[in-house]
């Protein structure tokens, strides 16, 4: 008999409510859901949808206003992670959990060299020798397509492609358990993007990473992820294997999506 | 105690109409307690109220208010500036140090009890009894690679220094080598990273398990931190680039002639450069001939 596979990352009723005086925007109601272990979670929705939103409270660049995340390797994944205290969580940011943001500006820091980028997050977890460090480095930089006669520049004379490649580096050197990439082709032009999604495509590939991919594109949707959650004003209304749901969407918003792509 | 009130007392009438040792009582017993807090947590900086001095900020006040709230009638006192005792600033210092609480001026240090000093330690070995001075102008080790104060200090609270270790290796892979000359990063104690003060990469050693105690005082940034005798005082470093001093291969004081002693570069009327020990107390023992046994 098969042992059941253990979920790495569940995430209960989480919620994140903005407020602004007496104004209370909802972000994100009562999501609930679980990545196993080698598997591309997709978040799907329009801009405004909360998927984001979703990210941030996970990668705890913003604090949910309820809800609970358990990462499998966090105290045995009994406490969740937003109780991390400041050093759990720079732990979890150095180990365990990686962000590629949209915008690589945001991922990457630009007084720093590249090779440096991706070395920063080697040194925060203890490796002192620079000769491993700037094997690692290139190895990743390599991986990413970035050519290693730039591995020295400053990521601010790159191009943007160039940049969220970096950015990628950076985010999978040291072998995070969790990686989370949030529209990482929305600001590249249609033939950067296909360079930049087939290398995640065989990055997961060849190290089975786990991801959570948060699009408004569904063709990035269909071409990386396993499973997919659809999301409309703050609330999951669909989720299911991506194939099925893009070839059978059940509710109306999922259905009206997937129309306006392939009309 | 008797005879030493009795002193204290005859002295201060004697000299100024200031306070002994400038400062008021209230002020030292602050920056005393200041002090036991430094040295109860090796490396880490302890705020203290830097008070007006006579001389103006940026100029030693922070190693001067250490000095005056230890400083006793009986001690012995030294100050160096770049080694040498005769510069302007060190001996302004030390005679209104002198002048405020009759302490003795010496120049020879092993004669010394406090030895305020900017940019060096003496290169004979302190003894147990001895406390050494640093006048710091930078206290924030982490200040070139985190710019938000309050940023740097959570750094320093959840001892997360991978900024630091990143401009070091940043320095490395650009320049081949850690730049830093002067005031190269130290771990105190496994601990906190602390800047040692502009000293050379050739003190640095020195501070590691020595006998006498080492205090810093930055009177601009108003933070005082201290090393401890016998505390682990390691340069940040990594393994296959390891810290390295200062080499001053085949040169020799002109004055007397020490090749294991730091020298500094003294200009000539003819534009030609000369080699000169900065400790000027271990550069006169030499010329006089007194071996100076104990060496770090």
């Amino acid at each position: 008999m098969v042992e059941p596979l253990e979920p790495l990352l569940r995430v209960r009723n989480l919620t994140k409510v903005y407020t602004s005086g007496n104004r209370r925007v909802l972000a994100c109601e009562d999501v609930s859901f679980d990545v196993y272990p080698g598997e591309v979670l997709g978040i799907v929705g329009e801009s405004g949808s909360g998927k984001s939103t979703v990210l941030q409270c996970l990668y705890q660049d913003v604090a949910p206003t309820s809800g609970q995340a358990f990462l499998a390797s966090y105290h045995n994944g009994e406490h969740s992670i937003f109780e991390a205290d400041r050093r759990e969580r720079r732990e979890l940011r150095a180990h365990q959990i990686s962000m590629v943001y949209q915008n690589p500006r945001m991922g990457l820091n630009l007084m720093v060299t590249a090779g440096g980028n991706v070395a920063g997050r080697l040194l925060a977890a203890d490796w002192r020798r620079v000769s491993d460090i700037r094997d690692k480095a290139s190895d990743y930089l390599q991986r990413t397509e970035v050519p290693l006669d730039r591995m020295d520049d400053f990521p601010a004379f790159f191009s943007g492609g160039m940049q969220q490649r970096v950015q990628i580096a950076k985010a999978l050197a040291n072998g995070p358990e969790l990686v989370l990439l949030d529209e990482l082709t929305t600001g590249l032009d249609v033939s950067v993007q296909a360079g930049v999604l087939d290398l995640v495509r065989d990055i997961q590939h060849t190290t089975g990473m786990t991801a959570i991919i948060v699009s408004h594109d569904l063709g990035v949707i269909r071409l990386l992820t396993d499973r997919v959650l659809v999301m409309k004003d703050g609330h999951v209304v669909e989720s299911g294997l991506t194939d099925q749901i893009l070839e059978d969407p059940q509710h109306p918003y999922t259905q009206l999506l997937v129309n306006c792509v392939t009309a | 105690m008797a005879n030493v009130s009795t002193l204290l007392a005859d002295r201060r009438a004697e000299f100024t109409g200031y306070s002994f040792a400038f400062l008021d009582d209230m002020a030292k017993r602050e920056i005393r307690r200041s002090i036991l807090k430094a040295i109860a947590i090796p490396g880490h900086q302890v705020p203290f109220g830097s008070r007006e001095m006579p001389i103006a900020r940026g100029w030693g006040t922070g190693g001067l208010q250490i000095t005056l709230a230890l400083v006793g009638p009986t001690d012995a006192i030294k100050v160096i500036d770049q080694g040498d005792d005769a510069s302007v600033n060190a001996a302004n210092l030390r005679r209104l140090i002198a002048k405020t609480t009759g302490a003795t001026e010496v120049y020879a240090t092993h004669e010394a009890t406090l030895i305020q000093t900017r940019h060096r330690i003496p290169e004979e070995r302190l003894g147990a009894g001895q406390i050494l001075i640093l006048q710091v102008p930078v206290p924030e080790p982490l200040r070139f690679v985190e710019r938000s104060v309050a940023a740097a200090r959570a750094m320093h609270a959840e001892r997360d220094y991978a900024q630091m270790w990143l401009a070091l290796y940043e320095d490395i892979v650009r320049r081949g080598e850690v730049s830093a000359g002067a005031g190269y990063p130290v771990m105190v104690n496994h601990r906190f990273i602390m800047a040692p003060s502009p000293i050379p990469r050739w003190d640095i050693p020195k501070l590691h398990h020595a006998q006498s105690l080492f205090l810093f005082g930055a009177g601009r940034e108003k933070r005082i931190y201290a090393v401890p005798p016998f505390t682990d005082v390691r340069p940040l470093e990594f393994e296959d680039f390891p810290f390295d001093t200062e080499h001053f291969d085949g040169k020799s004081c002109i004055r007397c002639g020490a090749t294991d002693s730091y020298l500094t570069e003294s200009p000539r009327e003819d534009g030609s450069k000369v080699a000169v020990c900065s400790d000027s107390s271990y550069c006169d023992d030499t010329l006089s001939g007194r071996k100076v046994v104990n060496r770090w």
